[in-house]
């Protein structure tokens, strides 16, 4: 319960920069913080209060957890970070041709 | 303008986090479904895989595809990338950080490097595998350049080796792919060559081969994105 | 190990929200990199050790170097690091 309410207070703060912030850079932020809140979410939900699901040949199968999850996860944070490489080279891109970061100038400049 | 766009933020953020917080309260708390992917892994891998960490074996075996996709997707972000910021001056730069940090990290670079290294080859006993350790040698070259400067970084670890351990990584790995293709299997099936004890370093067949070939192939990887990213661009003279 | 755990979830909202609010760039990648390294905590809390061992190399570590030579390139030829018209 109390898990479900930090991810929506943690989606809702990434959102609301990616709407309203004026720089790129924090957009991308807000959107860092929106990929770690629903993978929090993800690993918190799946969780079932057991051990860790790494054997050394006593544990038995029903003291485990689920570990599909966590290797769904693990492959999301991997490709999240590079999706934000690239988000940040176009930013750079965008800079060196407009000097600027603020996404509504720029758009004033492409338009002209 | 700016304060009718940020009341209608607000108003939009409520609406969903409402929607968000009555949908997820009727979530059951436990997941527990009859005829769960769980289950089979849980109680048939150290027989099938032979790796003691089940999150590894479901990475490099069960759903070993998968990761080869998680690869291209990296290799694609790094064209991506060297293809944006190609038109640079060579690196520049900066003469590093003082004596005593280029000295300390001169020491403490072998260890990193064994961290990596160990982080990579015993993904299958212990928490860690292929892309964590390849990020960790991927942040040498990183510290390279933030406390010798590029220049150093550069000639010591030049971007035709990155390219080099780059490609080799993924050939490994889609080589031991074809190999199981070749030996009877299907693609990327776990040859289990060595018939190691379950536990030891070389058993698990070639999930451990599979890290090796990941962990070079990211840590390459991040480092040429780091490395295209730290060169000075030409401010170009462009009327837009 | 309750209490770490709700000490950890206020933690985890607050460095979010700073890093957000904050205008100066820098001070919100530092609070993103506390963000990360709070949540790597929260994933080994939650029995997930190679999610944790992931989240803290990925998103403390790479992800930092990487915005901060994105300012670093942005803010070439700029006067002064922080502006005036806040």
């Amino acid at each position: 319960m109390i898990n479900n309410f930090v991810f929506v207070v943690l989606f809702l703060l990434g959102f609301y920069a990616i709407l309203v912030k004026k720089n790129l850079i924090k957009m991308v932020i807000g959107l860092n913080i929106m990929e770690g809140s629903i993978f929090f979410w993800f690993i918190t939900l799946t969780d079932r209060g057991k051990m860790i699901p790494i054997v050394n040949g006593t544990q038995v199968a029903s003291q485990l957890n689920d570990p599909v999850p966590q290797a769904l996860i693990l492959t999301g944070i991997v490709i999240g970070a590079s999706t934000s490489a690239f988000l940040l080279t176009l930013i750079i891109e965008l800079d060196k041709f407009t000097s600027s970061t603020n996404p509504d100038q720029i758009g004033g400049m492409i338009e002209d | 303008m700016s304060k009718t766009k940020h009341i209608f933020a607000v108003l939009i953020l409520s609406l969903l986090g409402i929607t968000l917080l009555v949908s997820l309260s009727k979530l059951p708390n436990q997941f527990e479904y009859a005829n769960s992917i769980y289950h089979h892994v849980v109680n048939n891998s150290i027989t099938e895989t032979g790796s003691l960490n089940f999150v590894t074996a479901i990475l490099y075996d069960y759903r070993a595809y998968d990761s080869l996709g998680e690869s291209t997707i990296i290799f694609g972000a790094v064209s991506g990338i060297v293809l944006l910021l190609s038109r640079k001056t060579l690196p520049v730069s900066s003469h590093g950080l003082s004596f005593i940090v280029k000295r300390t990290f001169g020491m403490l670079t072998p260890f990193i490097f064994l961290f990596g290294i160990y982080i990579i080859t015993h993904g299958h006993l212990s928490p860690g595998g292929g892309f964590q350790g390849g990020v960790i040698l991927g942040a040498i070259s990183i510290i390279f350049s933030i406390v010798y400067g590029s220049e150093f970084d550069y000639k010591r670890y030049s971007p035709t080796t990155k390219t080099l351990l780059e490609t080799s990584g993924a050939l490994l790995f889609i080589g031991l792919g074809f190999m199981g293709i070749l030996l009877g299997g299907n693609f990327l099936m776990n040859l289990n060559i060595l018939n190691a004890e379950v536990g030891s370093l070389l058993s698990a067949g070639s999930i451990p081969f599979i890290n090796i070939g990941i962990g070079f192939k990211i840590g390459a990887g991040l480092a040429i994105i780091f490395y295209s990213m730290i060169q000075k661009t030409f401010k170009e003279e462009v009327d837009l | 190990m309750i209490i770490l755990k709700y000490l950890l979830l206020i933690f985890v909202m607050a460095t979010a929200y700073l890093a957000i609010t904050f205008e100066e760039e820098l001070i919100s990648i530092i609070f993103l990199s506390i963000f990360s390294i709070i949540l790597t905590t929260l994933y080994l809390i939650h029995n997930a050790p190679d999610v944790a061992l992931a989240e803290a190399v990925i998103g403390a570590g790479l992800n930092t170097a990487i915005f901060m030579t994105v300012i670093s390139q942005v803010r070439e030829g700029k006067d002064s690091i922080f502006r005036e018209d806040d």
